[in-house]
């Protein structure tokens, strides 16, 4: 099996997280963050993004206000909210010690791989 | 040469090749339905279809001004399919994939009683517990039926409800009734009666409002001449105008003694914990078989009560106000049975007896419940 398709499931789950930290640092459209997202391994559309847009907001993780844009209708500008930034330092903390976990163990490993 | 509609999103209007148009409501119309339990799904779609404006908006220039269909399916395969939300869809992964949109309402959004009127019969209070707990309305309409002939008890509860439960009007709280098929038909109608297409549909609220009006009184009348068959039915050739007066009297002699009948076998039942003599069986409450007795009466006298309404209707009433007929049938009932009840006391001195000590014996009974209750929570 791809790896790829085996942790698509894990990085769903990492979307959201990602989510925070890009919207974290600026102030962002739905498009900017599709931009920053289609250069990793987290491309994702926006038929994915909408909703989990939409549920984080419900969450109060996130907030929204209306932009002008320079050309076309206003845009949706998403910032982090205070409950938002706790958690993103929360999951880092997480994401941290699970990475420690994972090499700590690895470290148990007499035999190299491969 | 190919055909063009023009579409509203988000404020502009768009014109897209018919293929182009038909993949787009498609689309938005798969979109609604896999958002159908989200509470945000009104505002998604907006997002999406403002998404969708700005990608064509980017397609079309001063000498372009139709968006065609091969445009269209890019588009479309840019923005990907809808997914639900992908924790809801997690919470319930233990669900079977079929069940999966529902249980991610339930975890949601929580559900909450509401009258829905589309396809209401009176009120809707019926539709809405029938929508709340996901199971036919005839069932729950069959049920306050039952009940209302058992001690019109249905008739209550249902007048409350009608008063207190509220209605369920936008369509956030169509989607909180049930996480609904209602909501994703009121969608699929409202697209196809041109909300996405400028071209078709109502012309404004009013026109709808007037066809919302129009489609009431419709139904109004049909209930109406439903109920007409139905009396007229029971009412039969014989107890047609002559006939009546004789069937009435003896109809009204007949509900009463099934209700003293009621009344003796009651009796007996908290006294002796007989049924005229015939013993329940062992360790068989005597609250049970009172809810039977009264089940076994009300199936009895509902065939009676329609009987008599329906001499009441071919009575002369050609157009007869429902109202003053209840109220004329029950008065003559209370009458009727009350004559026989003095009657009774008066000639058989057993009865006078049992009435007598009736409240002790009541007494008693309240006495036994509250031992079984005991015994049996213990």
């Amino acid at each position: 099996m791809d790896v790829n398709e085996k942790f698509s499931g894990m990085k769903k789950g990492l979307l959201e997280f990602l989510l925070l930290q890009i919207i974290a640092a600026e102030k962002v459209y739905v498009a900017d963050i599709l931009k920053q997202l289609s250069e990793t391994e987290f491309a994702t559309q926006e038929g994915t993004l909408y909703p989990l847009l939409s549920r984080i907001r419900r969450e109060g993780l996130v907030d929204y206000e209306w932009k002008e844009s320079g050309a076309g209708p206003p845009r949706k500008y998403y910032q982090l909210t205070d409950k938002g930034r706790d958690q993103l330092r929360e999951t880092l903390k997480y994401w941290d010690r699970i990475n420690g976990t994972v090499k700590k163990l690895g470290q148990n490993n007499t035999k190299p791989l491969s | 040469m190919n055909k063009v509609i023009t579409i509203n999103l988000d404020g502009t209007a768009y014109q897209l090749e018919e293929g182009g148009y038909d993949l787009l409501h498609t689309y938005l119309e798969t979109a609604a339905a896999r958002l159908q339990n989200n509470p945000d799904r009104d505002e998604i779609l907006s997002d999406i279809e403002r998404a969708i404006a700005e990608k064509f908006r980017a397609l079309l220039g001063n000498n372009k001004t139709v968006v065609v269909t091969k445009e269209v399916t890019a588009v479309i395969s840019e923005m990907g399919p809808i997914e639900g939300d992908p924790a809801q869809a997690s919470e319930s992964a233990s669900a079977p994939p079929g069940g999966e949109e529902r249980t991610a309402a339930a975890g949601g959004a929580p559900r909450r009683l509401y009258k829905i009127h589309e396809g209401a019969m009176v009120s809707g209070v019926c539709n809405g517990i029938a929508v709340y707990f996901n199971i036919d309305p005839t069932w729950v309409r069959l049920g306050f039926v039952l009940l209302t002939m058992l001690w019109g008890a249905g008739a209550l509860a249902y007048i409350v409800m009608a008063i207190v439960v509220p209605s369920a009007r936008s369509p956030e709280e169509k989607a909180a009734a049930s996480g609904s098929p209602f909501t994703a038909q009121e969608f699929i109608r409202r697209a196809k009666q041109g909300y996405y297409d400028a071209t078709k549909g109502f012309p404004d609220a009013q026109a709808r409002r007037e066809w919302q009006r129009q489609f009431k009184r419709d139904m109004r009348a049909n209930a109406y001449h439903w109920q007409r068959h139905w009396y007229g039915f029971w009412a039969g050739g014989a107890a047609g105008h002559p006939g009546a007066g004789f069937t009435l009297p003896f109809l009204s002699l007949l509900q009463g003694a099934a209700t003293i009948l009621l009344l003796c076998v009651l009796i007996s039942l908290l006294s002796t914990h007989t049924i005229l003599g015939l013993a329940l069986p062992p360790r068989f409450p005597v609250w049970a078989a009172a809810l039977m007795v009264f089940f076994a009466y009300g199936i009895l006298s509902a065939p009676l009560k329609l009987a008599r309404r329906s001499c009441y209707w071919s009575f002369g009433h050609p157009n007869p106000a429902g109202g003053i007929v209840f109220l004329l049938d029950a008065l003559i009932w209370i009458a009727v049975t009350g004559t026989l009840i003095w009657l009774a006391i008066h000639f058989f001195p057993d009865l006078r007896e049992a009435v007598h000590t009736l409240p002790s014996v009541a007494h008693q009974a309240a006495d036994d419940i509250r031992d079984w209750w005991k015994s049996s929570s213990r």
